[in-house]
């Protein structure tokens, strides 16, 4: 009989069964009772609380393009922002004259687009070049958006209010409609993207990073291979940046500039390249952790704590930032995700360990 | 007209000859071996067959298509397969992920079909398994089919390297030295398995090995490469007694 609870004793008879994602229908059941709690979440939470639950929700998509581009097919990218820019962007001139859901999949497309075309170096150059070659999109971007009277040179442009299915979304409800939104997209892109691990498309990713050499002797083309990473994962940061466009009800150069591709990749080392809840625990650890520090340099303002005229208080947000992700970098470079790991290892085989 | 032609084939890196004029021609189902000397040109000669080498001058033919330039996903795609003498593995994959990597082609599905994994990419996904776990089973690495290659012995990762390029399902199948550094009892094994591969499939093999009892027992034919040159060719008894060949490897009279 086959035993639901736990994977110890199941022998699979086919190999449909092998590469389901589920390996116990627990496993099943305690994902979807996750993403339940995930939906009511809105219920517990104040519209501050909101506001940073929204932020983690998006920046989790973005981290998780990130991740399809670094942590999977190993090309360093430091311009995942431009990315988001570009999708945000996209829907900013879009959003005028489309509802919400034809805007934010267009700033996909046109993202993938670009990264598409910012994948072509990679044809000829790999590792660090090819990270610089990100890295002038990025100030490329920069410099378009901040030249482009279209764009408002990087200042505000001004996002409307949606109305869906005849439901005006206004102050009250803002965090809580984007919310829902951006959950429904992470939950939908992400088991694409789980999908397409078990299929060519995501072993080809893999195998570009490990060896393209062989890769090229499996009759791929390995250079279209990294092509199609890049467009990939800048379809997922268009459409985080889309999301955050109509979340912050404006867009701003701001938002999308070189620290924050540097925060993404920061999220997705600390969460763990290569996987993808990895790309779920980065951004929540890194957004929760930002905010517990300002709390604490506030709590530390009002001590009266500072030295040399500097106020202590202010430094700790960059600092802590800093120093977690060494700590990471040199404790564990694989990221939270491997702890996740050990502890499903651990019931794995759980309650006959030998 | 034979199944690989290689017609005058020369290869230049700078100043220095690695190939000069070499020509080699393979018949369908035959096992010819390449042997010679340390740096005399045989990983060269494989490289510009499989397309990560193009040659100066000269012409490569398989099956009448031109492979002189072809890139190696081409000469893939016409059914050359190749293991590679340093192991070139996806270190980061299992066993298993490894070999259906070498179906990529073969899968024919598309994003779509991918991201939700149904109908046609799971059918094409499943039949594409179960011909992988025949090459596991036939190279016989049932214990590690889940086991990341990173962390597998090195007999074991040379047996991998041979099983991916029999995944492939090749017409022809180019071995370089695919029993270097294995034990005795690993050697009879691959040994076992290059016949094998050859009786049961009919593929064709071009091999690379420096264990010459080996090449003398099992090759059809056997070219003798020495700086870049083809010094003998013909039956292995005839090679093994060409006095060339005894003076390239066992050095000329002193």
């Amino acid at each position: 009989m086959r035993n639901v609870w736990a994977e110890t004793g199941n022998y699979k008879t086919d190999y449909r069964q092998d590469s389901s994602i589920f390996a116990t229908r627990l496993e099943q059941l305690s994902l979807i009772g996750f993403l339940l709690a995930l939906f009511l979440l809105p219920l517990f939470l104040s519209r501050t609380q909101m506001f940073v639950a929204d932020l983690i929700v998006i920046y989790a998509l973005a981290v998780l393009g990130l991740n399809i581009i670094t942590g999977y097919a190993g090309l360093i990218n430091i311009g995942q922002a431009a990315f988001m820019g570009v999708g945000a962007y996209t829907a900013a001139l879009l959003a005028p004259g489309l509802p919400f859901w034809l805007t934010i999949p267009i700033g996909g497309l046109v993202a993938a687009l670009a990264g598409a075309v910012v994948g072509i170096p990679s044809l000829r150059i790999k590792h660090l070049y090819l990270a610089i070659a990100t890295l002038a999109f990025q100030v490329i971007f920069e410099w378009i958006v901040g030249h482009s009277p279209l764009l408002k040179q990087g200042g505000a442009i001004p996002m409307p209010r949606v109305v869906f299915l005849g439901y005006r979304v206004g102050y009250k409800n803002h965090y809580y409609f984007w919310y829902f939104v951006a959950l429904v997209v992470l939950i939908l892109l992400a088991f694409a993207f789980r999908n397409l691990l078990r299929t060519r498309f995501g072993r080809a990713l893999v195998a570009v990073r490990d060896n393209d050499r062989a890769a090229d002797a499996m009759g791929m083309h390995p250079g279209l291979t990294k092509i199609f990473a890049f467009a990939l994962g800048a379809f997922y940061a268009g459409v985080a940046g889309g999301l955050y466009a109509y979340f912050s009800r404006a867009v701003v150069i701001e938002d999308y500039m070189l620290p924050v591709s540097i925060k993404f990749l920061a999220m997705a080392i600390v969460g763990g390249l290569g996987s993808l809840p990895g790309s779920f625990f980065g951004p929540a650890f890194l957004v929760l952790l930002d905010l517990n520090m300002e709390d604490f340099a506030n709590w530390m303002k009002r001590l009266g704590l500072s030295y040399a005229g500097v106020d202590i208080a202010s430094a700790m947000r960059p600092l802590t930032f800093g120093l977690v992700i060494v700590l990471f970098l040199v404790f564990e470079p694989r990221g939270l995700a491997n702890w996740w790991r050990l502890v499903r290892n651990y019931f794995k085989n759980w309650p006959f360990r030998y | 007209m034979a199944q690989l032609e290689v017609e005058n084939v020369t290869l230049v890196f700078g100043g220095l000859a690695a190939l000069s004029a070499v020509s080699l021609e393979v018949e369908e189902g035959e096992l010819v071996s390449i042997i010679g000397p340390n740096g005399a040109g045989k990983t060269s000669l494989l490289n510009c067959i499989s397309g990560f080498y193009h040659p100066t001058r000269g012409r490569i033919r398989f099956e009448g298509h031109d492979l002189t330039h072809a890139s190696p996903h081409t000469a893939t795609r016409y059914g050359i397969a190749r293991a590679f003498q340093n192991i070139e593995l996806f270190s980061g994959l299992t066993v298993l992920e490894n070999l259906l990597l070498a179906r990529y082609t073969h899968l024919g599905y598309g994003l779509a079909a991918a991201s939700v994994y149904y109908g046609r990419a799971q059918e094409a996904e499943v039949r594409a398994r179960a011909l992988v776990e025949e090459v596991i089973d036939f190279m016989e690495l049932e214990p590690y089919r889940k086991a990341p290659v990173g962390n597998l012995p090195y007999g074991v990762r040379k047996r991998v390297e041979v099983a991916r390029a029999l995944a492939l399902e090749p017409k022809l199948l180019l071995l370089d030295e695919p029993m270097a550094g294995m034990t005795l009892e690993e050697k009879e094994d691959m040994v076992r398995f290059i016949l094998d591969v050859r009786s049961e499939r009919g593929t064709t093999i071009v091999l690379i090995e420096h264990d010459l009892g080996v090449v003398m027992d099992i090759s059809d034919r056997v070219y003798v490469l020495d700086f870049g040159e083809v010094i003998a060719s013909g039956p292995p008894r005839e090679v093994a007694e060409n006095p060339r060949v005894l003076e390239a490897y066992v050095g000329g009279e002193a």
